[in-house]
C-alpha cells in the first residue's frame, strides 16, 4: 500500500519540473509539503480552533473563568488530573527504573521469565486493561476479596478505590515507558566510567548521584513526560474507578449534561496543557547533554552473592511474572464465566465456552471485530501514506516551517483522545472544505479519521527514526545516476526504509485495534469498534461477554506484536545491509 | 529484505478482504426485495433483554425489515445527548426510552417529529406532548433497592428519609447520576418534593448531601451498578422498579421497598427522530403499543404501560403502586441546573 501512495508524490514531481526545472528546484519541498500541510491544518489543528470557538460561542470568557475559581469544580478537577498524573510519574518511575536495573545489571534466575513478560501490561488495550483491574483490585475485587476470605474480616483487604485505584493502573500500564526509556539508557552506558568512580573511592551513594543519575537523566525526563501525558489524558481509569473530578471525565460529563460550550472548554483547557508538555519535552530532548564518548563496551551484568538474594531473586521473579499476567488471566477467566453468576464469590463458580460461541456464531456479535479492523486498516493506510512523506519531509527537505510541520504532527500526538474527538464532532458536525462538504459525525468515515490523527504521529516517528539511519548520499546517488526523484525515493530510501514504516504502522494498527476512549464518542451503530462491544455488552451487564471480546481484542494484539516483532530482527538485518553499502 | 514486501502486499489483502466485507453488507441493503424496507437505528435507554424481545417480535411480524433494525443500548440522558450532536445528520430514527424531562428537551429543541399515532386517543394527556413529539409508553416507579441476600425485609430501609440515617453509612451504591435518566428524576424528586415551586432548592441539597455521605461508590453504569451491589460493595440503592425486578427475574439478589412516603413516578416515552427513518419509525412505534405487546412487556418484562391493558399482571396487581406528589414540569425547569450543582459542589464532599 506504500507503492500506491507513490503516484502523488510523482504526478507532483512531474507538475514542479514543468514548473522550475525539476524536483531539484527550490520550490519542490514547498510543492511536496503542501498537500501534508493541508492534511495536518484540515484534521488536527482547524479541528482543534473549532473546539475553541464551540468554547466561548455561548456567554464568552465565562467557562474558562471557572478554571480560575478556588471552590469551583473545574479548577479540582484540573488539580486532581495534574495530581494523578504527578503521581503517576513518581510510581512509574519508581517501578521502571527499578525493572530496568534489576534486569539489565544484574543475573538471577527466573531473570529471564521475568524479562519475557515485563512489556505484557504494555499491550492491554485502555479498556479491558482497566476492566481487569477493576475486577483484580477494587472493592468488588479478586484479591481483596480473596484476602477478606483468607484472613476472615469483615471488609475486603487492600482493595484500592478511587484516586488509589487510578494510580495502580497507570503504574502497571505506563511502566514500561520508563522500563525501556532506562534499559536503553543503562545499555549504553559504559560501565567504565562507573567503574572509575568505585576506584577513585567513591561510594555507592555517591556513584549514583554523579555519575548515573546524571547519565540517566535524559532516558528518565522523556519518560516522565510520556507518562505524565498519557495520564492526564487517561479516561478508562478514572471511569471505572469513579474519580469524576479529572479533566476527561468532566468533558464527559459535561457532554452528558448537555453543557457542549463547558466541554469545549474543558477540551481545549486540556489540549493546551498536554501540548505545553509536549513542547516542553522537545525542547528538553533538543538539549540533552551528558553523553558517554567511548563506543563499543556493553555494560556487564553482576551476579547475585548475597545467599538470601540468591533464594528470594527466583521467587519474587515468579512473583513478579504472575502479577505481570494477572490482568490478562483475570479476562480470560471471566471470559469463560456464565453471565451474571458472579456474585459474592471470590472467583466465577461456573463456567462455559457460551461467550465465544455467541461472538462467533453470531454475525452481529462478530462485526465489531470485523469493524475495528477494518477501522484501523484504513487509518493506517493513511497514517503510512502521510506520515512517512511527513517523516521525509522534515528530516530531508529544506524549507521555512519545517519546525512547524514537525510541531503539527506532535500536537495530534498530544492531544488526549477525548479531545481528538470532541475536536472532530466541533469540526465536522456540519460539511467543510476537508470533508468535501459532507457531515462527518454519524458517518463511517469519523472513526478512521480519528484513528488517523490519533496515530499519525506513531508512524511519524518510526519512520523519521528509520530514516535517521539511512545515509542520505545513497538516494543522492540514485538522482545523480539519472533516477527520477520519485523514482529514487520509492527505490532506494523507502524501501530502506520499509521496516521501520511497517513497525510503526503495525503499531498504529494494535492501537486502533485497542482504542475506546475517541471511539465511544463518536461510534454509530453501524461502526461499534471492539472496546465499544465491550462497553455496550458491561452496560447490559454480560460480563462473560464483555471479557470475551476482550480475550479476542487481546490476543490479536498479540499476535500483531509477535509479527512486528519478527519484522524487527529483519530490521537489523537492514540495518546491517546499510552499513555494508556504506 | 523480501518479507516486507510480502506483509505489504498481506496488509493490502486484509484490507481489501474486510473493505470487501463492509461493502457487501451495504450492497445488500442496496438490492433488497422490498425497496421501502430501509435500515434504521433504534437508541434505546430500555433493558437488552427487552429491545431484543421487541426486536424480534417486530421483524418475525414485518419481515422485510429483518436484519435492518439496529438497537443500541445506552442511558437515557445519553440518547438526548447522541440525538443532539447528531442533528445536522440524524443516525437514530427510534428513541425508546427517555424521561419525560428529557424528551420534552429534545422537542422543544426541536430535534422531534411531531406526529399522530392511533394510540394516541387512548392515552391520557400528562403522558404524552400536546403536539405528538412523544408519547409516553410505561410509568417507572423510582423505588429503594437493596441485597436482599444482605438484608431482610424488616431490615430494608421503609422511605426516603431512612436513606441518610447514619446508620447506613457506606452501604449505599448509586449509579452516577448525571448520565443516568432515572438517577435525575430520583434526586430532583427529593429536591423538589422539599420545595414544591422548586425556588429553594437548598433543603433538597442538604438532603442529598447527607444521602453523599452514606454512599460508599457511585457505578459507571448500570451493569457496575448490579455488580457492586451483588457483590456486596453497597447493599442499598435507589433505581426504577422495572430494572431491579428484571434483574431479580434473572437470579440477582435484589429486592425493592415500595417507599411509605411514595414514589416518584415518571413517565417514560418514545419519540420519532427528525430527518431519520421516520416511515419505519411511525410503525415500530405503533408495533410497540399493539395490546397483546402491551401485555407479553407487562407480565414478562415488567412493564406499568402508560395505556390501560385489559388484564394485569399478578405482580402489578398485586404492587401496591403509592406515587409521591411529583412536579414534573417544575423538575424539567430544574433539572439541569440542580444536577449540574449536585455534580460540582454535593457529590464526594458530604
Amino acid at each position: 500500500m506504500t507503492v500506491r501512495s507513490l503516484p502523488a508524490p510523482g504526478w507532483l514531481t512531474g507538475l514542479g519540473r514543468r514548473l522550475s526545472g525539476g524536483a531539484s528546484s527550490r520550490w519542490f519541498p514547498y510543492l511536496l509539503v503542501l498537500p501534508l500541510v493541508l492534511v495536518l491544518w484540515g484534521y488536527v489543528v482547524q479541528p482543534m480552533f473549532a473546539t475553541f470557538a464551540e468554547s466561548v460561542s455561548a456567554d464568552g470568557t465565562e467557562n474558562y473563568l471557572q478554571f480560575l475559581n478556588s471552590s469551583g469544580v473545574a479548577r479540582q478537577s484540573l488539580l486532581t488530573s495534574l495530581f494523578i498524573s504527578a503521581g503517576s510519574v513518581l510510581l512509574c518511575g519508581t517501578v521502571g527504573v527499578s525493572m530496568a536495573f534489576l534486569l539489565k545489571r544484574f543475573t538471577f534466575r527466573g531473570r529471564r521469565l521475568l524479562e519475557a513478560f515485563i512489556l505484557v501490561p504494555a499491550a492491554l488495550p485502555p479498556l479491558i486493561g482497566a476492566v481487569s483491574f477493576q475486577l483484580l483490585y477494587s472493592n468488588i475485587g479478586i484479591l481483596p476479596r480473596g484476602l477478606q476470605a483468607l484472613f476472615g474480616t469483615d471488609k475486603p483487604v487492600l482493595a484500592f478505590d478511587g484516586i488509589a485505584g487510578v494510580l495502580v493502573v497507570h503504574t502497571f500500564t505506563m511502566y514500561p515507558f520508563f522500563y525501556l526509556a532506562a534499559a536503553a539508557a543503562l545499555a549504553g552506558m559504559d560501565p567504565s566510567v562507573e567503574e572509575a568512580a568505585y576506584n577513585l573511592g567513591a561510594g555507592r551513594v555517591r556513584v549514583w548521584r554523579t555519575v548515573m543519575l546524571p547519565m540517566l537523566t535524559p532516558a528518565l525526563v522523556s519518560a516522565s513526560l510520556l507518562v505524565f501525558m498519557t495520564s492526564l489524558a487517561s479516561y478508562t481509569a478514572p471511569l471505572l474507578f469513579n474519580v469524576s473530578q479529572t479533566m476527561t471525565m468532566q468533558i464527559y460529563i459535561n457532554r452528558t449534561n448537555g453543557d457542549l460550550p463547558m466541554a469545549s472548554a474543558y477540551a481545549s483547557v486540556l489540549g493546551i496543557v498536554s501540548i505545553i508538555f509536549l513542547l516542553s519535552m522537545r525542547w528538553y530532548e533538543g538539549r540533552r547533554s551528558y553523553q558517554s564518548q567511548s563506543k563499543g563496551i556493553s555494560a556487564t551484568r553482576r551476579e547475585i552473592n548475597n545467599p538470601i538474594g540468591r533464594w528470594l531473586a527466583p521467587l519474587a521473579s515468579v512473583l513478579a511474572t504472575i502479577v505481570l499476567l494477572a490482568p490478562v488471566a483475570t479476562i480470560a477467566l471471566v471470559a469463560f464465566s456464565e453471565n451474571r453468576s458472579w456474585t459474592t464469590q471470590v472467583l466465577p463458580t461456573t463456567y462455559t465456552l457460551d461467550n465465544f460461541v455467541t461472538i462467533f456464531s453470531d454475525p452481529k456479535a462478530f462485526q465489531p471485530i470485523l469493524n475495528s479492523v477494518q477501522m484501523s486498516l484504513i487509518a493506517v493506510v493513511g497514517c503510512v501514506g502521510i506520515g512517512v512523506l511527513i517523516a521525509y519531509a522534515v528530516r530531508r527537505l529544506r524549507f521555512v516551517g519545517r519546525g512547524l510541520l514537525d510541531v503539527a504532527v506532535m500536537i495530534a500526538w498530544a492531544l488526549p483522545g477525548t479531545v481528538v474527538a470532541i475536536n472532530l464532532i466541533s469540526a465536522f458536525s456540519t460539511g467543510n472544505a476537508f470533508s468535501l462538504g459532507q457531515v462527518l459525525v454519524g458517518t463511517f468515515w469519523i472513526l478512521p479519521l480519528a484513528y488517523f490523527v490519533r496515530f499519525l504521529p506513531i508512524v511519524f516517528r518510526s519512520s523519521s527514526a528509520a530514516l535517521a539511519l539511512i545515509d542520505p548520499s545513497l538516494e543522492e546517488a540514485a538522482r545523480n545516476l539519472g533516477a527520477s526523484w520519485a523514482r529514487a525515493f520509492g527505490s532506494v530510501t523507502l524501501r530502506l526504509m520499509l521496516p521501520g514504516v511497517l513497525a510503526g504502522g503495525l503499531l498504529a494498527f494494535v492501537h486502533g485495534v485497542g482504542e475506546f476512549v475517541a471511539s465511544v464518542l463518536i461510534y454509530t451503530s453501524s461502526t461499534v469498534p471492539i472496546s465499544v462491544a465491550i462497553n455496550n455488552r458491561m452496560y447490559s451487564f454480560e460480563l462473560g461477554t464483555a471479557a470475551a471480546y476482550g480475550m479476542l481484542q487481546v490476543l490479536l494484539i498479540f499476535v500483531v506484536m509477535w509479527f512486528s516483532g519478527r519484522l524487527e530482527s529483519s530490521r537489523t538485518a537492514t540495518r546491517k545491509a546499510v552499513q555494508w553499502t556504506n | 529484505m523480501r518479507r516486507p514486501w510480502v506483509m505489504a502486499i498481506a496488509l493490502g489483502a486484509m484490507l481489501a478482504a474486510t473493505a470487501g466485507c463492509g461493502s457487501s453488507d451495504d450492497s445488500d441493503t442496496g438490492s433488497s426485495a422490498n425497496p421501502s424496507a430501509e435500515k434504521f437505528v433504534i437508541y434505546s435507554a430500555r433493558d437488552k433483554a427487552v429491545t431484543d424481545y421487541v426486536v424480534e417480535q417486530f421483524t418475525s411480524k414485518n419481515p422485510e425489515y429483518k436484519g435492518k433494525v439496529e438497537v443500541l443500548n445506552m442511558g437515557a440522558q445519553e440518547v438526548l445527548e447522541r440525538v443532539r450532536a447528531e442533528k445536522a445528520n440524524p443516525q437514530a430514527s427510534v428513541w425508546w426510552g427517555g424521561t419525560q424531562q428529557g424528551l420534552a428537551t429534545a422537542a422543544t429543541e426541536n430535534l422531534l417529529e411531531a406526529w399522530q399515532p392511533s394510540f394516541a386517543g387512548k392515552m391520557d394527556a400528562r403522558y404524552k406532548d400536546a403536539q405528538g413529539r412523544w408519547h409516553g409508553e410505561i410509568l417507572l416507579p423510582e423505588v429503594i433497592m437493596y441485597n436482599n441476600k444482605a438484608l431482610s425485609p424488616e431490615e430494608a430501609p421503609k422511605d426516603w428519609d431512612d436513606l441518610v440515617d447514619p446508620k447506613w453509612k457506606d452501604k449505599i451504591i448509586i449509579r452516577d447520576v448525571a448520565a443516568s435518566g432515572t438517577m435525575r428524576s430520583i434526586y430532583s424528586s427529593m429536591i423538589q418534593r422539599l420545595s414544591a415551586d422548586g425556588s429553594n432548592p437548598q433543603p433538597g441539597y442538604d438532603w442529598l448531601r447527607k444521602l453523599d455521605t452514606n454512599t460508599v461508590e457511585y457505578a459507571a453504569n448500570p451493569a457496575d451498578l448490579y455488580l457492586k451491589m451483588s457483590r456486596e460493595q453497597g447493599v442499598l440503592s435507589a433505581w426504577n422498579l422495572q430494572d431491579v425486578l428484571l434483574q431479580a427475574d434473572k437470579k440477582m439478589p435484589f429486592g425493592y421497598v415500595m417507599p411509605a412516603s411514595g414514589a416518584p413516578v415518571l413517565v417514560d416515552g418514545v419519540a420519532a427522530v427528525k430527518g431519520g427513518n421516520t416511515a419505519a419509525a411511525q410503525k415500530f412505534l405503533e408495533f410497540l403499543f399493539d395490546d397483546s405487546l402491551r401485555a407479553t412487556l407487562a407480565k414478562d418484562y415488567f412493564q406499568i404501560p402508560a395505556v390501560e391493558i385489559s388484564e394485569k399482571p399478578e405482580w402489578l396487581a398485586n404492587l401496591g403502586l403509592k406515587p409521591m406528589d411529583v412536579d414534573w414540569d417544575v423538575i424539567g425547569k430544574n433539572e439541569t441546573a440542580w444536577i449540574n450543582h449536585w455534580n460540582a459542589e454535593i457529590k464526594d464532599k458530604g
